[in-house]
């Protein structure tokens, strides 16, 4: 194994660590928070208070306390990637698994459908479904579960395709297993690995959207605080309150970047095809 | 013609480089014999004389959208439109109805005829002569139906319009109708290109010929629009020769680029007012400027609701909500509480109304002599088993509503009310929401127009889809009382019924009032000539002038 593999690994546990630390802060963000996230303060002088030791990342425009807001922000961000991913998994595996066990017309139609749906941007089909629907904390979740699901279904349905022509499946046959019980017991379990590489990364491309949606006010509505939307209030008092950019700014990008080094790294280790590749 | 900036002090003899004294000597004495040949041709006739040139840049953050005087309702295209056209009247600084294109006017005994007077020596900016043909063709235009002009309410009185010479007119009502000098102030278009064309679809829309200061001469979509001055304008060429409009839709990048230079005006946030704006360096180089804009933002509910349908519940939500904390918080204090529709400090405007302080206990009490209690222990009102839980809608991108929303939402949770909060984009929010009556409670603003008539606001007659009156507020007592004061001319008679109408509605709480905001216009400093009064500060725009000395641009 080369040095230049052991380095990635490295920096995977860094990014597995950071995840850890966000999902802790996430659960236990009622604790960790040291003020109510939407506790307004309009006392003289307590709004755009520079960071200390009473307000350890500042206060925004209406007194409230970023840290808290961050904290908060974060159980929003987590959620809306678990969620969001966890619908299009269910989605896409279920799909893709289908398309490849059945192929025929069956899987003509829905790579048509997928192929279909890929064709629109994303970005652009959910804003125009959240225009359509109205902003929501549920809406953006399932929105972004609803457009994510097209590249998994492509990965299944092609693990798939390879996987039921092997002789432990042509065997669960022969002995009477019915379709249900092959594509389940049988087929599924060895078709998961590029799934889990897909699904890690998924959760850092949904982060990245719903902050993005929240920045722009389509995502998550005020006051519940998000990461996206203290930006946003950031954006307004970019030349005073650094604080309120920076840090919001510094979160999206240390959290996105961990999952993507963890899914990078995750992709090497579970798929051998790609190894020599990697290695150049 | 392109906008260029001098790298100099507009006096050329500031350039010379010292080692060259004999072709500087020369310079300065050609430099000289010009001076005293301008002084010589303007000097005796202006007292600015050389105060002509320059350009003045103006930040607005959006664009117009159509330059014909009565189709244009939106604050950009209105503000362009200002430039490039007349009324028969217009205000002066006082908000006083002063003449315009018109010299003078009489009004009959009984208020149904008016009769004007037209100044002789306007000539259209294409070179044709203003006459009373045109003031005819503009007003037959307005009421003609299938233009859908959004302003024809104002202009439906009239029975007839009749040319009496070449430059008086009469105009005929069918009843008295107050505001009608000041609504004849709408620009008004010329005959000769208008005649027999669509007028929303035409090229004029966006190449526009008036009579007034300023000529169009470039615009950029959601760029930026040059405007020249117009040398024969009937009331003296304006000082300032290019006008020009940039469009920058955000205000802190508005802020960077007054500081860089980019733009002598904008609009300051409350925030940038109190806190960007108090360096001795900015007051060297801008004057700012700060008086009660004729705006108020309000919390409307509809009324159509059975949750809204109780006067004390309404009264109750507005006792809940901290007014000061949002003049505070959101206004950082730049703006005063408001508790009815008109605007403060006119006649219409009565102070004595009843008010609603900050009284979460009142609010309470309010509600439960309602009916509305916490049977349930779950920290939210409720009756007959329904709790008092509602959505609450503003536009978006209005930072000073959202924060208005998170601050009364607050408010009302303390008294044990559920709201959520949801903010859409304007035009989704006026046509699926507003227009369509599918809301509970909304914040939004109006700005109102300077004769206190309030009919399409809160006449029951525009309760009907299109209509203004979109939280279907229906007094009959009101009623009566718009009509009363919109047909008589007699400012006391008009005061008594705008003062009864504030006390009812104030009485009634249709709306939660909120406050009156200030407007906080910043200017560079060079610009002179710039007087302050209730008007604002752009009235007399043709009289500022900048002196030679400290032009800037030079073409």
């Amino acid at each position: 194994m080369s040095k230049k593999k052991d380095f990635r690994k490295k920096y995977a546990a860094v990014g597995l660590a950071v995840i850890l630390v966000m999902f802790l802060i996430a659960v236990f963000a009622n604790f960790i928070a040291p003020y109510d996230p939407e506790e307004i303060n309009l006392a003289p002088g307590a709004r755009l208070q520079a960071p200390s030791l009473k307000h350890l990342l500042g206060t925004d425009d209406l007194g409230r306390d970023v840290f808290s807001r961050m904290v908060y922000g974060a159980r929003i961000s987590l959620s809306v990637g678990f969620v969001a991913v966890g619908l299009s998994l269910i989605i896409g595996v279920t799909v893709g698994a289908i398309a490849g066990y059945f192929g025929g017309w069956v899987d003509i139609l829905l790579m048509r459908i997928v192929e279909i749906i890929m064709c629109f941007p994303r970005i652009f089909l959910i804003l125009m479904l959240i225009a359509f629907l109205g902003p929501n904390i549920l809406i953006v979740m399932a929105v972004i579960g609803l457009t994510g699901w097209t590249g998994l279904a492509r990965l299944v349905r092609a693990e798939f395709l390879s996987l039921k022509e092997r002789d432990y499946v042509h065997a669960a046959r022969a002995l009477g297993a019915g379709d249900r019980r092959i594509i389940f017991r049988h087929i599924l379990p060895n078709a998961l690995s590029p799934v889990y590489v897909s699904a890690v990364l998924g959760v850092g491309g949904a982060i990245l959207i719903e902050s993005s949606l929240s920045f722009l006010g389509l995502g998550v509505q005020i006051p519940t605080p998000s990461w996206g939307n203290i930006l946003t209030t950031g954006m307004h008092y970019i030349e005073s309150a650094w604080w309120l950019m920076l840090f919001p700014g510094l979160a999206i990008l240390i959290t996105v970047l961990s999952y993507n080094l963890v899914g990078e790294t995750l992709r090497d280790v579970l798929d051998p095809r790609l190894k020599g590749f990697n290695q150049k | 013609m392109k906008l260029k900036e001098s790298k100099f002090f507009s006096s050329s003899s500031y350039t010379f480089k010292p080692s060259y004294i004999i072709e500087g000597m020369i310079m300065k004495t050609l430099f000289a014999i010009t001076v005293s040949f301008l002084l010589f041709i303007f000097g005796f006739s202006f007292s600015f004389a050389d105060d002509y040139g320059d350009a003045y840049v103006s930040g607005s953050l959006s664009d117009a959208t159509i330059l014909i005087p009565f189709l244009a309702d939106d604050s950009a295209s209105g503000g362009i439109c200002g430039l490039v056209y007349n009324g028969l009247t217009k205000v002066d600084k006082d908000l006083k109805v002063v003449g315009d294109l018109a010299k003078s006017w009489e009004v009959s005994d009984d208020k149904l005829r008016i009769i004007f007077k037209l100044r002789e020596n306007v000539i259209w900016q294409d070179g044709v002569e203003f006459t009373a043909e045109d003031v005819k063709f503009t007003f037959e235009t307005i009421l003609n139906p299938d233009n859908a002009v959004p302003y024809i309410a104002s202009f439906q009185d009239i029975e007839n319009i009749r040319v009496i010479d070449k430059h008086t007119i009469e105009f005929v009502y069918k009843k008295p109708y107050a505001p009608a000098l000041l609504k004849l102030g709408m620009g008004i278009i010329p005959k000769h290109l208008f005649k027999g064309i669509n007028i929303r679809d035409s090229k004029y829309a966006r190449a526009p010929v008036g009579t007034g200061p300023y000529i169009l001469d470039v615009w950029k979509t959601d760029q930026h629009m040059i405007l020249n001055s117009y040398k024969d304008y009937f009331d003296g060429e304006p000082y300032i020769s290019k006008y020009v409009e940039r469009i920058i839709p955000d205000q802190a990048v508005q802020f960077l680029e007054l500081i860089t230079g980019g733009i002598d005006y904008m609009s300051l946030s409350p925030y940038q007012y109190k806190y960007r704006t108090e360096t001795i360096k900015f007051n060297q180089r801008f004057n700012k400027y700060k008086y009660l804009a004729h705006q108020y933002t309000y919390i409307g509910y509809n009324l159509k609701d059975p949750m809204f349908s109780d006067k004390r519940v309404r009264q109750a939500l507005s006792y809940a909500i901290d007014k000061e904390a949002i003049i505070e918080g959101v206004l950082m204090g730049l703006g005063e509480e408001c508790s009815g529709p008109f605007i403060k400090n006119t006649y219409a405007y009565n102070d004595d109304v009843k008010k609603y302080p900050y009284d979460p206990d009142k609010a309470r009490e309010l509600l439960a002599e309602a009916g509305w209690e916490d049977t349930d222990a779950d920290g939210i009102l409720d009756k007959n088993g329904q709790p008092f839980s509602f959505k609450l809608i503003t536009n978006q991108g209005n930072k000073q509503r959202e924060d208005v929303a998170t601050i009364t939402q607050r408010n009302w949770q303390d008294i044990g009310i559920k709201v959520e909060v949801q903010t859409i984009a304007f035009v989704t929010f006026l046509k699926e929401f507003v227009d369509k009556r599918n809301f509970q409670a909304l914040i939004l603003g109006w700005t109102m127009p300077i004769d206190p008539d309030c009919y399409n606001v809160w006449h029951s007659e525009t309760i009907k889809e299109g209509g203004l009156n979109f939280i279907g507020y229906n007094n009959p007592e009101v009623d009566k009382l718009i009509e009363a004061a919109r047909g008589t001319y007699d400012i006391s008679e008009r005061a008594k019924c705008y003062q009864k109408i504030h006390a009812l509605i104030a009485e009634e709480q249709p709306y939660t009032f909120l406050y009156f905001p200030y407007a906080l216009p910043a200017v560079n400093k060079r610009f002179k000539g710039i007087v302050p009064a209730p008007a604002g500060i752009s009235y007399d725009f043709i009289n500022w002038h900048v002196p030679k000395a400290e032009q800037r641009y030079v073409f």
